[in-house]
């Protein structure tokens, strides 16, 4: 487990930025946390880290964006997944089978149908206004 | 009578065009890319192998499930889009079933089953009774238990033959004497078993149109769980 604090989007996307840079393919990131606290700016440094130049965005409405790259990255939104139904039908099984890199904010939604040997990303409000505690469990980095 | 078969139902996709119980193409590929990129230009190249007009096409078939959500519905896609263009009747065939044509053997049961992760399976048992296969099962999802428990109640003077993508995982996990497993070969969903199925059309299987084509996917026993962990603190 390893844990930072960062203050300022800036420092979130760069710790994202080196996460991503030690991702492999076949690697599923489940991350955590509620709105506003900096999971697209992370995504973001994470693909930036991956060597994706992309423009990253919320895939909140398209539910997945897909990035090619080597390996590609596959950026979920499991916001409004309910169900065991709806999740089916994103593809999401597929997605775990095509050897990229699979990215899925709001981990919370889906928990049960996350394969046990993801890599788990919790975003935290810190004391301060700005300040946020992001905490990294299993994979190289944890 | 001439078919134009697609499964697309797996990491796998084929083509394949059948007629009269004979098969004259097959494309098959199995790679990473999607098949969205691969399936079409297989039927095209199909077509242009054997020198047959795609409007020669009597019927056009394809696997319907169960499998991969995306796989299913790419193949099912492509075989209505061409059938509605073409003005020509649809089958869809069960993925389990299009397995079982593979193993045409004297005499055993066939029992087709395919990975649905978390330790389920979709499964059909199928007897092989000189050279014809009659069902034993409906196509379902069940828990890898439940099957082998399923298997015992056979009598086991029968082979048992496990074909599909699952069929490793429950070779190794099954206790049943007298238990096979397909040879690599044969084990797996190809468009000619499609074809195979679709110029017999083994009685369940109904010829149809295709706007009425549609995918058959089957709810999996963890669809009855919790999607989400209630009061689950995944940092505890």
């Amino acid at each position: 487990m390893i844990e930072y604090m960062t203050s300022s989007p800036q420092s979130t996307e760069q710790i994202g930025k080196d996460f991503g840079n030690t991702l492999k393919k076949g690697d599923v990131v489940a991350i955590f946390g509620g709105m506003g606290l900096g999971k697209t700016v992370f995504v973001k440094g994470l693909a930036a880290g991956m060597g994706i130049s992309a423009f990253v965005s919320s895939p909140t409405f398209a539910l997945v964006h897909e990035y090619p790259g080597n390996p590609p990255l596959f950026h979920f939104d499991m916001y409004r997944i309910n169900s065991w139904d709806d999740l089916y039908s994103t593809g999401f099984f597929d997605y775990l089978d095509l050897n990229g890199v699979v990215v899925i904010e709001w981990s919370e939604n889906i928990e049960a149908a996350l394969p046990k040997n993801c890599i788990k990303v919790e975003f935290m409000q810190g004391n301060k206004i700005n300040e946020r505690r992001i905490i990294i469990i299993g994979g190289e980095k944890g | 009578m001439r078919v134009l078969a697609i499964d697309s139902s797996a990491c796998t996709a084929s083509v394949a065009i059948a007629e009269e119980n004979k098969i004259l193409c097959e494309f098959y590929s199995n790679t990473r890319l999607t098949h969205s990129q691969t399936l079409m230009s297989m039927v095209k190249d199909a077509l242009d192998c054997t020198g047959i007009e795609l409007s020669t096409i009597d019927l056009f078939a394809s696997s319907t499930g169960p499998g991969s959500f995306t796989g299913i519905r790419i193949g099912v896609s492509a075989i209505k889009g061409m059938a509605q263009a073409m003005k020509k009747p649809c089958l869809g065939v069960s993925t389990l079933e299009a397995i079982a044509v593979n193993i045409v053997l004297k005499n055993c049961i066939v029992c087709s089953v395919m990975d649905a992760r978390c330790s389920q399976v979709y499964n059909a048992t199928f007897k092989c009774e000189n050279n014809t296969l009659t069902r034993l099962t409906e196509d379902k999802a069940l828990s890898i238990l439940e099957l082998e428990e399923y298997l015992q109640t056979i009598d086991d003077s029968l082979p048992i033959v496990l074909a599909g993508d699952g069929a490793e995982l429950c070779y190794s996990n099954f206790m049943r004497n007298n238990i096979l497993i397909a040879p690599d070969i044969v084990r797996f969903q190809r468009a000619t078993g499609v074809g195979i199925i679709a110029l017999n059309h083994l009685h369940t299987n109904e010829i149809t149109t295709a706007n009425n084509l549609t995918p058959k996917y089957l709810r999996l026993p963890q669809a009855e769980r919790e999607l989400r962990i209630k009061n689950g603190e995944v940092f505890k």
